[in-house]
């Protein structure tokens, strides 16, 4: 039934960020104090009636619309219940009967489309606080500061078929969740429930529940993946947490029965109508999706898919790519400086566009003085990686530095007849067969332009004046 | 519709009810009596009749995204003993 | 203590019809200054005991007025206490109090029942004046110890008056509505209690009506269906014939009145009824469980033993009855065949009900088959008997109608109820009719 060694579906949590609960008043950010922002309505007291927030459904709906999921007419919401410490009402409102999305795809770089089940909003529980330990404490300590958090869950086919599968797939979804601005990045939570089953078992199922964080969620997948091929005899239709401290999966409870969920439409909750008018008010409402983007730059720039893909990625790389064209930098120049150099400094030292507090105007000076020759490419990746460190005036810089391109011939020959009678012996090494060896001298000749030559030139004129 | 000690005893495990052996026996029966009556709305066809939510037509009823004032800590624990810094006390998850 | 609440302690030692006696007071101005409010127990007063008839919710002291309670005090009414019933309205008698409580007596004869949920409420208007009480109706909860007590009790359309801070028994079918001495008092509170609610998903935002306008409108121009299913062999002869001679009355008066029949709603209305209910109260009487609120333990086990005792020790007899019928009904491999299949049901019930109103102005039954049952009686019933005690009253309130329920044969030993039931939203109607039969009584 299943064509991959490995089989993996992801059923995600992400916590919308809007500035209320799903049902209730209450602040979802600021205070951190226990029990700081509840009401009755999230702390489940009776004659509490819970009140549908309008955000949520838009926040949803952009998601369901930016997947390409089929929309369902109705929002209906209903009680799934089960008992637990965390649980205000003992009963969890969700969606079961009709999620608003379904049949949605997200897209991997290796055009592999991983298809989306369903999308849905369902509230938070609260959260525990086990004072020594889950195994070990006594009693619990219950903080509803979480309870009623609004939640887009989000759940896949079983078509990822490895870890590297399912980082890429978060990477790709938490990018989407940013462009659409519906999840904080900094103080928003994404857990998911990992299902993982190998060949080996004849894809025995085993669930592992509420993992946060989407380098977490790689982990948990590889040691999974590891501990069912070394032992397939071993494993057992089960549910598993993962241990981040210690870094390995272990046991919850067998699955021997679908847990009874007893599930009824919500009765104090109204159905709504998810018409045409408010799918086209949120569609038109929509940032430029990443895919958009990427087909618009292939065909309005000419750059190519695999260029636009990485520089699409981050929506701060897209934005700068597109000023720097619109400003007249030629797309030759903004893929090598963009897609390319800024891309591998930034990995380098471990950075995103977002995290510097870089100028983008300084960035577009560089990459007018890149695109007119005014400083060689050796000077310019210098101050590229100057900028990593802190925004500062380039063109300023490279004045006060003398760093522009030495292409006044005059000059030029002034600094290689210099470099040629420093380097003597390696010319007298070129002259007696070894090429490399002029290679020293140009390199003298940059030190002493301190990069702004151009190494071609410099070749040229060293072979002409000797 | 069988109704046994086992299917009973089920259905307060769901439900978190625990029965001493009498009441087991007692409420089977009454289960039992109740759910053969009950049962008689089998009879009617429902083809096509969809499902009735409120019993009058309730719908779109939103709220904005607006912010309201919360309960204090103190008012939120106030109708429990059990509660230490601040939290809720509950008994242990596992 | 002030003389309302000695006089309210006195009778309470008599008919236990208060689960708690105290007093609270907001603005002393207002269309409801000179009256005192008793509220039922599930309806949440801001720091005043509210238990809904349950031991499990002993020591719960709301953090908030219920939207109805809200609108009283601002009216200027003064609350007395709340009052007593069956646990979570669960009984059509008011015997199924919860564990160690006490049941309330019927005011007329103490050896009878109040009828239910809404017992204590019924008993406290019988004997006060000036005084009208906030009730609760799902199932009939409102108009049945109204007929057994000899007072007018008045159930509006779902959705009429706010359901905030009601503590939940179904909440498709609970109302909040009052119970008074006169139709006038009724009609009077109704005004104050019904309106918008933001902060209720399921109110209905339509303007509220001049209810007391209605009570002087003739009934001629009226046309009005006699619901016979409800005058067969399974109602009492006393009854039948006490609402026969309204009949001839209304007559008399002019109004058009025509047999019907309810084939539907008298085969499958108590099963639907039951299967909803316990539905929807099954899951929301989860959140009882010893945590934030209400009765507590020691936390020394493990939550399911926890929860589990908890709810074993302070639930009573039919609120577990009731938590296993509904757990039952929505469990996979029964729920399409009991839940799902009982609201396709309300469906059709409710539209035979909306066919009969294309017709007809208001409908018109006794309110319950027999006059209120001794209490040796009652107790002998087995549930389903108790469950089918409501066949007259369940109509209507699985399909959200207004009704009411007024008292006729005063001359008896024990009251008959004459019940009106109308279109949704024309709670006037029925007050013009229900007025009409208290004049001619």
């Amino acid at each position: 039934m299943f064509n991959s060694d490995i089989v993996i579906g992801l059923e995600i949590h992400v916590q919308l960020d809007t500035e209320t609960k799903l049902f209730c008043g209450c602040s979802t950010k600021g205070n951190d104090s226990p029990n700081s922002r509840t009401c009755e309505v999230c702390l489940g007291m009776p004659g509490s009636k819970p009140k549908l927030n309008r955000k949520a459904l838009e926040y949803a709906l952009r998601l369901c619309l930016a997947t390409e999921c089929d929309i369902a007419s109705e929002l209906i919401f209903s009680r799934k219940s089960y008992f637990y410490p965390d649980m205000a009402k003992n009963y969890q409102i969700t969606q079961y009967e009709l999620p608003l999305g379904s049949k949605g795809i997200i897209e991997l770089s290796n055009n592999k489309k991983i298809r989306i089940n369903r999308i849905h909003i369902e509230e938070d529980p609260a959260s525990l606080v086990h004072p020594a330990g889950m195994y070990n404490s006594s009693s619990v300590l219950i903080d509803y500061n979480r309870s009623g958090n609004p939640l887009c869950e989000l759940v896949t086919e079983p078509d990822l078929t490895s870890p590297e599968d399912a980082r890429e797939f978060m990477k790709n979804l938490i990018s989407i969740l940013k462009y659409l601005k519906i999840y904080d990045i900094n103080k928003g939570i994404i857990k998911a429930d990992v299902n993982v089953s190998v060949k080996e078992t004849n894809y025995t199922r085993v669930e592992i529940k509420n993992v946060t964080g989407f380098k977490e969620i790689e982990k948990a997948i590889i040691y999974e993946v590891n501990r069912q091929k070394k032992d397939p005899s071993g494993v057992v239709l089960e549910t598993r947490s993962w241990d981040s401290e210690n870094q390995i999966t272990i046991s919850l409870r067998k699955k021997e029965s679908e847990e009874e969920y007893g599930y009824i439409i919500d009765p104090d909750l109204s159905v709504c109508d998810v018409n045409k008018e408010m799918i086209d008010l949120v569609r038109c409402n929509l940032p430029e999706l990443a895919h958009q983007k990427i087909s618009r730059f292939v065909k309005d720039f000419g750059i190519k898919d695999e260029d636009a893909r990485i520089i699409c990625q981050s929506k701060e790389l897209a934005n700068l790519f597109e000023k720097a064209l619109q400003d007249g930098i030629s797309s030759k120049t903004a893929v090598a400086w963009v897609r390319h150099e800024l891309n591998r400094v930034l990995n380098y030292n471990k950075k995103t566009l977002e995290d510097l507090e870089l100028d983008e105007r300084q960035m577009l000076v560089l990459l007018n003085l890149i695109e007119d020759k005014t400083i060689t490419e050796n000077v310019a990746q210098k101050i590229l990686e100057k900028l990593m460190e802190s925004t500062f005036d380039v063109k300023k810089y490279v004045e006060s530095e003398g760093l522009k391109s030495v292409s006044d011939d005059g000059e030029l020959e002034v600094y290689c007849k210099e470099a040629i009678e420093e380097g003597k012996k390696a010319i007298d090494d070129y002259k007696s067969g070894n090429e490399k060896a002029i290679n020293s001298v140009v390199g003298l000749v940059m030190r002493k332009t301190r990069g702004a030559a151009n190494p071609g030139l410099v070749l040229k004129k060293i072979k002409d004046l000797i | 519709m069988n109704v046994d000690c086992e299917l009973v005893k089920n259905i307060a495990k769901t439900a978190r009810l625990e029965l001493t052996q009498e009441e087991l026996e007692s409420i089977k029966n009454d289960l039992s009596e109740v759910l053969i009556a009950f049962s008689k709305i089998q009879e009617l066809d429902t083809k096509g009749v969809s499902m009735s939510i409120q019993p009058v037509e309730i719908r779109n009823s939103f709220r904005d995204d607006e912010v309201k004032e919360s309960l204090s800590e103190n008012e939120a624990l106030s109708q429990t003993n059990h509660k230490k810094d601040g939290f809720f006390m509950g008994p242990k998850s596992v | 203590m002030s003389e309302d609440v000695f006089n309210i302690k006195k009778l309470n030692e008599e008919y236990f019809c208060f689960n708690t006696i105290s007093e609270l007071q907001n603005a002393s101005e207002g269309i409801l200054k000179d009256y005192l409010i008793s509220v039922k127990d599930c309806i949440c007063v801001k720091d005043m005991e509210t238990t809904a008839g349950s031991a499990i919710l002993k020591g719960y002291k709301p953090l908030f007025n219920a939207t109805a309670v809200q609108k009283v005090l601002d009216e200027g009414a003064k609350i007395i206490g709340k009052t007593s019933q069956d646990e979570f309205g669960f009984g059509s008698f008011s015997l199924n109090v919860g564990v160690g409580m006490k049941y309330p007596l019927n005011p007329i004869n103490k050896n009878h029942v109040t009828g239910g949920s809404s017992g204590g409420s019924a008993c406290i208007t019988k004997l006060l004046k000036n005084h009208i009480s906030l009730a609760e109706s799902t199932g009939g909860s409102i108009v049945c110890p109204a007929s057994y007590c000899g007072v007018v009790g008045l159930c509006p359309t779902y959705g009429r008056v706010s359901r905030y801070g009601l503590i939940d028994y179904g909440n498709s079918l609970d109302k909040i509505g009052p119970m008074a001495n006169t139709v006038k008092e009724c009609a009077l509170a109704l005004e104050v209690i019904s309106g918008y609610d933001s902060k209720d998903s399921t109110s209905l935002n339509v303007p509220v009506d001049k209810y007391s306008s209605y009570l002087e409108r003739d009934i001629s121009n009226l046309k009005i269906g006699i619901i016979k299913e409800a005058l067969g062999d399974g109602t009492s002869e006393v009854v039948r014939n006490k609402f026969d001679e309204m009949v001839r009355k209304l007559r008399d008066k002019g109004a058009v009145i025509d047999e019907v029949s309810l084939p539907l709603n008298f085969k499958y209305g108590i099963p639907t009824y039951y299967i909803i209910a316990l539905s929807e109260s099954s899951t929301n009487l989860s959140k009882f469980c010893g945590i934030r609120y209400g009765v507590e333990g020691d936390l020394k086990e493990s939550y399911n033993a926890y929860f589990t005792k908890i709810r074993s020790e302070n639930f009573g007899n039919e609120a577990k009855r009731r938590i296993l019928l509904g757990t039952f009904a929505r469990m996979s491999g029964h729920r399409d065949a009991y839940y799902i299949k009982a609201t396709k049901v309300r469906t059709l019930l409710i539209k035979e009900y909306k066919k009969l109103f294309e017709e007809y102005d208001v409908l018109i039954s006794p309110t319950m088959p027999n006059q209120a049952p001794k209490i040796e009686d009652a107790t002998k019933l087995s549930p389903l008997e108790n469950y089918m005690m409501d066949v007259l009253t369940v109509g209507p309130n699985l399909a959200g109608l207004p009704h009411i329920s007024v008292p006729i044969g005063k001359e008896l030993d024990l009251p008959v109820g004459f019940m009106v039931i109308g279109d949704h939203l024309k709670e006037g109607l029925i007050l013009q009719v229900a007025n009409e039969v208290e004049k001619n009584v």
